[in-house]
């Protein structure tokens, strides 16, 4: 439907695996509708997996938003109020992880968007904020 | 922040709606109007909800058309005697259980509390009140009916949103179908999301058939998952470790172009990964390895 392609922005609780899944498959679903590209639908779930699984393995609970600008881009935002980050330049590295997981989400994602964003701040939480500029034919 | 309503203590949800005692006192008041008038009200208030639809469905039986008007009244008297504590919010919640259980619908309940709100304040009322006094009443009785109905569509939507994910965790259940296509080649076709649990699932399914079949090759297509992130390949190679120390090699079928594309751009080393893009090639494999030619 027209009117839906406007709709601005999701968002999603994160508290655990299931509302991960869920997100994923919403997303997925909703870019496909939209773009009808699985490549980039599968970059973008990917991307959500990656940043929504961190706020479940490290801070519980958080949230996620989707916003899907005019489209032209594709702008997620992972937020919670975990423990923080202490080296953010160590977890930007591949193969690092300090919960004996690959160590290649993060790194990860900054490989597959254009922008790349990432606030920290120990025992306050974490904010996220990737972009992905979507090619027009 | 999320704010949980179960975890909130009845003077929280009380203050969220801006209800204090005196708006309980002006309920009970107007409740002397109507309480002796509440037979006269479920008259009024079931000749209306014969018009709809859904009503007739769920009230095909007239044993439990009774039962259903008798608990409403009880639920109009305590809602008119305003004694709001932990006992009267956990019988709200309970009329949500019903109604998600059922399945009335909200807006069948929201147009059936409106209805209610019309009759009591139009219909039934005798003017016996100051008008000062009855702007205040009504005001109160809004936001004891909003309360209720805050409560009533918490638990609704808090149980329909778990009915929902147990349908597809059970769908996701039932869907480890391990085979043997042929002697010593056992296959598992994934379609949808692999978490944490499931692929728990697939490695412990996986490995009790290789126990009883002795296969020599477990071929897994994954063309039917939409996302392989690090963690998903993380139990990927677990379940392909695990079945090689059991003597039986693992084969990934039905890696997509965007899969493929997804991997490597997240950096995932997949050198201990035996990947083919068809199921056609896996199995061609599968027969190299259990030393068959098929044609």
């Amino acid at each position: 439907m027209d009117a839906n392609l406007d709709s601005p922005s999701e968002r999603f609780d994160i508290n655990n695996e299931d509302d991960v899944r869920g997100a994923v498959m919403l997303s997925y679903s909703e870019i496909m509708s939209r773009f009808n590209d699985a490549g980039l639908a599968t970059q973008i779930a990917t991307c959500i997996s990656e940043l929504a699984m961190n706020i479940v393995k490290y801070a519980q609970y958080g949230e996620l938003y989707i916003h899907y600008q005019s489209n032209y881009s594709i702008e997620i935002i992972a937020e919670d109020r975990g423990p923080g980050i202490a080296n953010i330049e160590q977890a930007m590295q591949d193969h690092f992880s300090s919960k004996g997981t690959l160590g290649l989400g993060l790194p990860g994602v900054k490989r597959m968007v254009d922008e790349f964003e990432i606030q920290s701040q120990i025992n306050h939480g974490t904010r996220i904020r990737v972009k992905k500029w979507i090619n027009q034919y | 922040m999320q704010t949980d309503l179960r975890e909130m203590k009845t003077s929280g949800l009380m203050k969220m709606h801006d209800l204090d005692e005196s708006d309980l006192v002006m309920v009970r008041k107007y409740g002397t109007i109507i309480s002796p008038k509440l037979e006269e009200y479920a008259v009024l208030f079931y000749e209306w909800i014969a018009e709809l639809p859904e009503y007739q469905v769920l009230f095909s039986n007239p044993e439990v058309m009774g039962r259903a008007r008798s608990e409403q009244i009880n639920y109009w008297r305590s809602f008119f005697n305003a004694r709001v504590d932990d006992n009267y919010v956990q019988e709200r919640r309970k009329i949500g259980e019903v109604h998600a259980r059922v399945g009335l619908s909200l807006p069948s309940y929201f147009a059936a509390m409106n209805v209610s709100f019309i009759i009591f304040t139009k219909k039934l009322y005798d003017g016996g009140l100051y008008s000062e006094e009855y702007s205040s009443a009504i005001s109160a009785l809004t936001k004891l009916m909003h309360f209720d109905i805050t409560i009533v569509v918490e638990t609704y939507s808090r149980l329909i949103n778990e009915r929902i994910s147990k349908q597809s965790k059970a769908l996701m259940e039932m869907s480890t179908p391990v085979t043997q296509i042929w002697q010593d080649i056992l296959m598992l076709p994934v379609v949808g999301i692999i978490d944490s649990k499931r692929a728990q699932d697939i490695m412990m399914t996986i490995l009790s058939r290789i126990g009883e079949t002795r296969a020599k090759v477990f071929i897994m297509d994954i063309s039917g998952v939409a996302v392989v992130d690090s963690a998903v390949a993380n139990h990927l190679f677990k379940i392909t470790k695990s079945t090689g120390l059991m003597g039986c090699v693992s084969l990934i079928s039905g890696i997509s172009p965007a899969i493929a594309q997804t991997i490597v751009n997240l950096g995932i080393n997949v050198d201990e990964v035996n990947s083919t893009a068809t199921l056609r090639d896996a199995l061609e494999q599968a027969f190299k390895i259990i030393g068959r030619t098929v044609t």
